[in-house]
Parts: structure tokens; sequence; C-alpha cells
């Protein structure tokens, strides 16, 4: 599994980091870091937070 | 804080004091700042963005109760549980359960049922010409569609809607003055939320009732008072909210029949619309944060404990972030405030974006040329705002 986080449309509220902070971490309200290529048992968590995120800018490939 | 003579000074419990007045949009020219009777309020749209998610704040109306004297009893209680009023591990763990029933693909389902109720509705007082939007269409299209969120019978929807209407006074500047109406309105929907509990305990279905009661029984991983304060902020949140939005939508629209028809030639543009009047026109005017240690913003020292109202509507329309532009459903433009940000940022904002999405192309084909019969009835502009009765007239049209 392999994401990406789409820099122009994430607007940085931290939902990601709510939703799978195993994933996601919002350093401070510019700077997010993230784990590209997570390991399959975090599908579930990946997904709730492409789910959660208010400005869809999370892509999940297989 | 030094009391700086060139900063402008709102005292936001006034109930004339208005978030989009002329005096606030001139203060914004002068500082991204004001005072008021509370902290701080913050004008411009570079800061609105960071303080929204700077977690050196939390959110700031967890002691708004108290800062009007209500300092016990059922609205006390009520407000201490809620989602917004939690911050850290609590919150995370509330609002990791209530995300997954309001995620983008489950309100796309019921994309075809908002069609047909937009239409239902239309279709009761289309060949009279005029209509009182609210009370014909704003609200029970907000209520019917809560009903179908929480898996409510849908006859009930004008019971939901005035419970609603009484709980949200407690955003506004009145909350003391209407303390028992609104702990009444707070009993009732606490009533309903027991009868869903009840009824999907029997029951369950694959609603965001059923998913919560499931989290509370199955794992604990929700307390008793937490699920009951968990229903009600979910139908309160998306019931006035999505009413008062329609309200204000139309009342724009009102004022610029051009934008109107554009909407009515082509439902593509419906997104931007939403999107559009909820930048100039939101209903929930500000958002709260407090500080929890200081902080320096822009040469401001904000001690811990300052109050911060973020302001949508000058955030919104600051010339310094997306130019002096005027209202143009047909641009894309930087993200607005009226969902809030950060952490707290609105839970139900594609239920109110989908269902908004939908009703406003049809009723710009169905609705053609509206005009104020009379004077719409305004509720004060503070907390969530909007208008309470929006007489119209138009001619009726045809949704090809």
């Amino acid at each position: 599994m392999r994401v990406t986080v789409d820099e122009q449309t994430c607007d940085h509220h931290g939902q990601r980091t709510i939703a799978c902070p195993e994933v996601f971490n919002l350093v401070s309200p510019d700077k997010l870091e993230y784990v590209a290529e997570p390991d399959e048992s975090l599908r579930d968590c990946v997904e709730e937070a492409e789910a959660a995120c208010p400005t869809l800018s999370i892509l999940i490939e297989d | 804080m030094a009391i700086v003579p060139d900063v402008p000074y709102f005292d936001v419990s006034d109930p004339d004091f208005s978030v989009s007045s002329a005096e606030v949009l001139a203060a914004r020219e002068r500082s991204w700042y004001a005072r008021t009777n509370f902290g701080i309020a913050v004008l411009r749209y570079e800061q609105t963005s960071a303080l929204l998610k700077d977690r050196r704040l939390r959110q700031g109306s967890i002691a708004w109760p108290e800062q009007h004297g209500i300092t016990e009893g059922l609205l006390h209680r009520w407000w201490s549980l809620l989602m917004l009023s939690a911050e850290g591990d609590d919150h995370r763990r509330l609002r990791r359960l209530a995300n997954p029933a309001f995620s983008r693909a489950l309100m796309e389902e019921m994309v075809p049922g908002f069609r047909l109720l937009a239409g239902e509705l239309i279709d009761a007082f289309a060949d009279r010409g005029r209509c009182e939007f609210v009370s014909e269409f704003a609200e029970p299209y907000s209520a019917r569609v809560l009903c179908r969120l929480v898996g409510l019978d849908e006859s009930r929807w004008r019971d939901l809607s005035h419970w609603s209407t009484d709980i949200g006074l407690s955003f506004g500047v009145t909350i003391a003055r209407d303390q028992d109406r609104i702990e009444a309105g707070l009993r009732n929907m606490y009533g309903l939320a027991e009868e869903l509990i009840a009824e999907r305990r029997r029951e369950p279905g694959g609603d965001v009732i059923s998913a919560l009661v499931a989290a509370h029984d199955g794992e604990g991983r929700l307390s008793h008072e937490e699920l009951g304060a968990m229903i009600t902020l979910i139908v309160f949140g998306g019931m006035d909210t999505t009413k008062n939005q329609l309200g204000l939508a139309l009342q724009l629209f009102i004022d610029h029949p051009d934008q109107w028809e554009l909407l009515a030639r082509d439902p593509e543009i419906a997104p931007r619309a939403v999107e559009e009047v909820i930048r100039w026109n939101p209903t929930v005017v500000w958002t709260t944060r407090r500080a929890v240690e200081d902080l320096t913003v822009d040469g401001l020292d904000i001690p811990a404990g300052t109050t911060v109202h973020l302001l949508s509507p000058p955030a919104n329309t600051d010339p310094l972030a997306v130019g002096d532009e005027p209202f143009d459903i047909t641009v894309e433009r930087r993200a607005h405030f009226g969902f809030g940000g950060g952490a707290h940022h609105c839970l139900g904002h594609w239920l109110a974006r989908i269902d908004m999405r939908e009703a406003l192309p049809i009723l710009a084909r169905r609705l053609r040329r509206p005009q104020l019969e009379r004077a719409p009835v305004l509720r004060p502009i503070s907390g969530v705002t909007g208008p309470v009765e929006l007489p119209i007239t138009f001619d009726p049209g045809v949704d090809a």
C-alpha cells in the first residue's frame, strides 16, 4: 500500500492525524509528516484517515 | 495585554453587534485583530487559518455557559459532555466513533432521496408563485434529511426542528436569558435520543445511531451520558445549521439574480455555489478558541486563558487572501472558514455540502426570478444566524 498526500489541496486540519496517528503526524500547522508505505496491517486506519480528510487530499494506491 | 489605542474594540455580546458590519470590515483594513469583551477577535484570513489549527489553543466555547453565569444544571452538563468541548485523547476517541457515519460516500448514497424530497416540497407551493421559504422549504428539507440520517420516522420532523432551534440559542449571546427554553429543548432531545437508543438496541441498522449504540454496548468506548450528548449534538448540529444556511443562500441569490440564472442553467457549478454562499454568508459566523499557553502571533502577545473569536465573514472575504472579489459562483477560491477548522472541523460538512448541492439547482430551476415579498425576519447575527421568515414570490419554473 502506498500513501500520497496532495500538498496543494491539503489544508492541514489534522483530521488524518486524529484518525490514524500511526501513519500521519501533523508536526505543526504547516508541516505534515507521514509514512509513505505503511504496513498492510494499518489499512483500516489509513482508509479511515482518507475518509476523514475534509479536503480529500489522501490517495491510497495498492 | 496593554491597550493599544489604534486596535479596534467590539462588544460581541451586544445583540446589535454584527460580524458582517461595515464597522468590522473597516476594522479589518487597519488591524488583523480586534479586542473584545471576552479577549480578541481575529479579522483576517491568514491568522484565522493558522490559529484554528494551532494546538497551543483549545476549542474555546467550553466556558461559554459559565461566561454567562450558567454554572450548573442540564445545559451546563450537556455542554461539558459535547465533543466540541473535548480535547486530546477524549476528543480523538469521540471523533473516530462519529466520523464513519458522516463519510462522503455515505452521504452520496442519500442523493436520490435529497432530490425527490426537494421536488416534493417545492410541488406543495410552486403553483402559488409564493412561499415562506424557511417554513415551507429550508426547515422541512433539513429536518427530514436529519430524520433519514438517524433513522427516525419523518413525520416527527417538526419536533426535531423546534427542539433544535431551542438548543441553538445556546450558541447565541442571549444564552442566559434563553436558558429555560434551551433546557426544555434539551430534555425533549434527550428523550428522543433514549427512544432511538432503545429502538436500535432491539433492531440495529446501518445508521449512525446503531454504530454509536454498538460502541457503547459492545466495547464501552462511549459512556451512556456521552452517547446521549452525541446524539443530541448530531441532530441539533445538522438541523439548525443547514436550515439557516439555505435561507441565507436564497437571500444572497435574490440579491444576485444573474447568479441564480447561472445555477439554473448549469447544475454542474452547484458545488462551487455552495462554497461561495458559505464564504459570503456563513450561518456559523464565528469559531472560538482559547489559548492554553502563552503565545505570540504577528507581534501580539496572547496570554494563556485568552478567548479568541475567529470571525468567519471578514476572514472569508479578506482582500489580502482572496482579493476584493464579488459574489461569483463560477470561481474556485481558497477554502472558507464556514466549517471551522483544525481538530474540530465540522463533522457533518459532507452532509451539508451535498444536501445543499442537490437542493440549490433544483430550487434555481423551479423558483425563477425570486423576490422578497416583504422584509425577512432575521435572527441576530451571533453564533448561528439566518432568516427566521423569508417570504418570497417567484415565477414557477420546470425542473427539466
